[in-house]
């Protein structure tokens, strides 16, 4: 009897379902996925039991800034509460989003330069493109032309960049919604005039389905308050809130959301004795 | 699977000819499909952010004749603070690495005698607790429950009926959005006055109870000078400073 040969045995292995089974789940995420926006800071909102979604189309989010925790700043509340404005259209439609911030910039600038006769700013066909590309902006309006001419990762660093005097919105000052608005009630007002344009069917060259996202947006801002959004971080102040509040109010927009995270009965976001 | 054979033609006629079969290797293919879905994993936001619906009064000045007055009984005022450690951030508690928020709350309208104890008391926002499987509430929830309580009887009669299935979630819905408003039944006014140091928490926390309790009713305000005094009296009594003169500035961004 010879040796017992020892078959030799093929290591190869067949992946066709292992592939099968990747390319299914890459379906998956690419169909599901939204993609995660670029915000100018980190906020980690409160959370509280409120069960509503944050609607995924039609919504201005104000995002305010927190205080510095990376501890890196002397006086991380010196940062604290700047406020930037992102605008969303319909998701579906790949063009709205640019559309609805087009129309918000021109109805803005048109009021700021009107209040501003001394100083008005100039917005050229590029810088309005560059505004239509930006999903969240956070500057006054004097320094808007500047920013938009930057190239993009210039203009993400400028506005990362918290410690800057010309980041954030403008939102001191004025009760008064016939008198000298300030930067943020001129995005209100200009939020609110393009909705409401839009549904009196004022404005013009827009496809039936971007007018009809911006007659939800009206219904959204004006009827049901789902369409502003405010995003604070836990720790922001109540002074601030309350001062955004008030330039909302002061623009009869008194209805709106609050964005929060979830949580239950059972856990509440503070201590027990 | 990624085997194909070959067959050539069928005719055996020249004996057994070799049988080809040609391997297809899907290795690399699984390697980039597998990049592709930890970029898509990382890219996406599954969860989202959930919203809190709020509607403020228009800013414009009302008449004092207008103004809705609230029956003292009904009047709930729960002033906010939240505690800071000594380098102006919110304190922390070690344990459950949350905010410490505290509520000094009072009924009625404010005793400006300063006189009374205990007219002012302090509470704390805590979840609810389970004892022999029953929900049990505490901190400033088991208050403002007990305030609503003919509210909430209905509205745990609809939750059990809903749980049951004889109600749907939209009639649910309607039913307890219906019962928060019944003016028959005897509701509290809450006035939510956030002090100085509140954080934003601790507005949402404030809120949430309103929601919890399906207390339909209630306001957010300023502290007034009397609500200070009134701190100020408490603070007299227990020897410590309980609310903090405002340490941040007031934040005027740019």
């Amino acid at each position: 009897m010879g040796k017992a040969k020892i078959k030799k045995k093929s290591t190869f292995i067949d992946m066709t379902a292992m592939s099968d089974v990747t390319v299914l789940l890459l379906t998956f995420f690419m169909l599901t996925s939204t993609f995660l926006q670029k915000e100018p800071t980190i906020v980690y909102t409160p959370s509280s039991v409120s069960e509503e979604k944050v609607p995924v189309n039609n919504l201005v989010t104000i995002l305010v800034s927190s205080a510095d925790k990376s501890g890196k700043l002397e006086d991380p509340a010196a940062v604290e509460g700047k406020i930037f404005i992102s605008f969303t259209g319909d998701v579906d439609s790949t063009f709205s989003s640019g559309t609805i911030r087009g129309l918000m910039l021109d109805k803005a600038v048109g009021i700021y330069n009107e209040q501003h006769k001394t100083a008005p700013i100039e917005m050229t066909a590029a810088r309005r493109k560059a505004f239509m590309e930006t999903n969240m902006i956070g500057a006054p309006f004097a320094a808007l032309p500047a920013l938009l001419d930057m190239s993009i990762s210039e203009r993400d660093k400028v506005q990362g960049d918290l410690t800057r005097a010309d980041v954030g919105i403008p939102i001191n000052g004025n009760k008064d919604k016939e008198g000298r608005l300030n930067d943020f009630q001129v995005w209100l007002k200009a939020i609110y005039l393009v909705s409401k344009d839009i549904h009196d069917q004022k404005a013009d060259g827009l496809t039936a389905d971007e007018a009809k996202a911006l007659e939800d947006l009206y219904n959204a801002v004006t009827k049901d308050g789902r369409g502003i959004a405010i995003k604070a971080d836990k720790d922001t102040p109540f002074t601030t809130v309350e001062m955004i509040f008030d330039n909302l109010q002061t623009m009869s927009l008194n209805k709106f959301s609050l964005m929060t995270a979830l949580t239950s009965e059972e856990e509440v976001s503070s201590t027990a004795k | 699977m990624a085997e194909v054979a070959q067959n050539d033609g069928g005719e055996k006629k020249k004996g057994a000819q070799k049988k080809m079969t040609i391997r297809v290797d899907f290795t690399p293919m699984v390697d980039m499909n597998m990049l592709l879905i930890t970029f898509f994993m990382l890219c996406t936001t599954m969860i989202k952010s959930q919203t809190l619906q709020i509607v403020l009064p228009s800013n414009e000045k009302v008449n004092k004749e207008q103004q809705n007055q609230a029956k003292e009984s009904e009047a709930i005022t729960l002033i906010l603070d939240t505690e800071y450690n000594d380098n102006n951030k919110p304190k922390v508690d070690g344990e459950t690495g949350k905010t410490i928020h505290n509520i000094y709350w009072y009924q009625g309208i404010a005793d400006t005698t300063f006189t009374k104890p205990d007219f002012i008391q302090k509470e704390q926002f805590v979840g609810d607790a389970r004892e022999n499987g029953v929900k049990v509430q505490q901190g400033i929830r088991k208050i403002l429950r007990k305030q609503n309580e003919a509210v909430m009887a209905n509205y745990e009669e609809y939750k059990t009926k809903w749980k049951n299935r004889e109600i749907t979630k939209e009639q649910f819905d309607s039913l307890a959005k219906k019962n928060a408003a019944d003016s028959t039944l005897s509701r509290p006014v809450v006035i939510i006055k956030p002090g100085p140091n509140t954080t934003y928490e601790g507005l949402i926390n404030a809120l949430d109870e309103m929601n919890i309790n399906q207390i339909s009713r209630y306001s957010i305000q300023l502290p007034t000078h009397t609500d200070t005094l009134l701190i100020q009296a408490l603070e007299k009594k227990s020897g410590e400073t309980i609310i903090r003169p405002t340490i941040r500035k007031s934040s005027n961004p740019s």
